[in-house]
């Protein structure tokens, strides 16, 4: 049975992204997944890394208040990230989850000698992100699409050698029809069944 | 030029602080008038709050008194220098909430009547980016440079089509030696003091 975690982040109920979180867990479910979802807002995440864990960076393990979090990581083998593109890439909330819960130990790990880091969450086999962008698909290909080079290049290095990434998004949010959101979430809803 | 450093590294005593130390003292040298905004010594709270997402679109989306002060300085600024540690090939979450938070609607950027994004920071003449990265140069270009897409792409999207970009970057920190990173600070230092 696929076991999913989707981790969403959205300052706003009623939002397209809260809209797309739902789509996303009903997707999965009606496929047969297990899914935990943490909604980053709603649990109130602290997304600024501590001087403390500054201090402890290479030492093993995550601040023990994010145990939870670390434990649903390494529990899942797919991992879907809901998210509004702001700026070109993932919100200071996820990023700052990414920070603090992907950390050595957890993520990767440098051993002894080593020269480049090692995958420590090979247990993530699928990786997704379901996001919205407000300019166009060539305003964003201007920019560089930061954001999903951050996960399908940088998260997807301390995951499966061989996993897969699904890069689910709606472009011109700004600009969009109602028609146009329904659509999106239709293909999220749609896109996360077959996944599951 | 009225300059804007932006610095986010949790600990006080860290080589990236000292870098933004180097970097003022370049600057001032140079004749230029400094604002220094330090993230984290100011307590700067990253995430976008409810009521925030809530007024962005509105006629007044600044609602607290410190980005209020934050966001007047770069109503004013020639140049904006950020000096930042790269974490996951982007910039950590307390600065990429500062763009999130400061540079809203009516600061950075504004809508026309069809919704697009008209550029907000013409005024602002010199980007510069003063990072460490934990990985070697070549692998940073080729694989992931996600924060320097968003500063000199995304951001600069939003200044002129005169607005130039210099960026300053110690790779592979964590094998460098000491005389490296002298070395890098002095020439933080030098390029400051050069700015036009």
């Amino acid at each position: 049975m696929t076991r999913a975690l989707v981790v969403s982040c959205h300052p706003q109920e009623g939002s397209l992204v809260a809209a797309a979180r739902q789509r996303v867990v009903a997707g999965l479910e009606t496929g047969g997944a297990e899914v935990r979802l943490t909604d980053l807002y709603a649990v109130g995440f602290e997304p600024a890394f501590t001087v403390d864990e500054h201090a402890h960076h290479l030492r093993p393990g995550a601040d023990p208040s994010l145990a939870g979090h670390v434990a649903d990581l390494q529990w899942c083998d797919t991992l879907v990230l809901v998210y509004p593109t702001w700026w070109s890439g993932q919100p200071a909330m996820l990023k700052g989850w990414i920070d603090r819960v992907w950390v050595n130990g957890v993520a990767w790990e440098l051993p002894d000698g080593a020269h480049r880091l090692h995958p420590r969450l090979r247990n993530v086999r699928r990786l997704v992100a379901v996001t919205t962008h407000g300019s166009s698909k060539l305003v964003n290909g201007l920019e560089g699409e930061a954001g999903k080079r951050t996960v399908t290049r940088s998260l997807r290095t301390m995951c499966h050698p061989l996993a897969r990434t699904s890069w689910i998004a709606l472009y011109g949010v700004d600009t969009s029809t109602p028609r146009q959101r329904r659509a999106f979430l239709d293909r999220v809803e749609r896109r996360l069944h077959r996944l599951a | 030029m009225l300059v804007a450093v932006v610095v986010a590294h949790p600990a006080a005593d860290s080589y990236c602080r000292a870098l933004a130390g180097r970097a003022v003292t370049g600057l001032r040298a140079g004749g230029h008038e400094v604002v220094v905004l330090d993230l984290y010594a100011d307590g700067f709270a990253p995430a976008m709050t409810t009521a925030e997402r809530h007024a962005y679109h509105g006629d007044t989306p600044i609602l607290d008194d410190q980005v209020a002060e934050h966001a007047d300085v770069i109503r004013r600024a020639e140049a904006l220098v950020f000096v930042y540690p790269t974490w996951w090939s982007g910039l950590p979450a307390v600065l990429k909430g500062w763009l999130e938070r400061v540079l809203v609607p009516g600061v950075a950027f504004g809508f026309d009547d069809a919704g697009k994004v008209q550029p907000g920071l013409g005024h602002v003449r010199r980007i510069v980016g003063i990072s460490t990265y934990g990985s070697p140069r070549s692998y940073v270009r080729l694989v992931n440079d996600n924060g320097r897409r968003i500063l000199t792409r995304a951001l600069r999207m939003s200044c002129s089509w005169r607005t130039r970009c210099r960026w300053l970057g110690l790779y592979a920190i964590d094998t460098s030696t000491s005389d490296e990173r002298n070395a890098f600070a002095a020439r933080v230092e030098r390029e400051m003091a050069d700015l036009r």
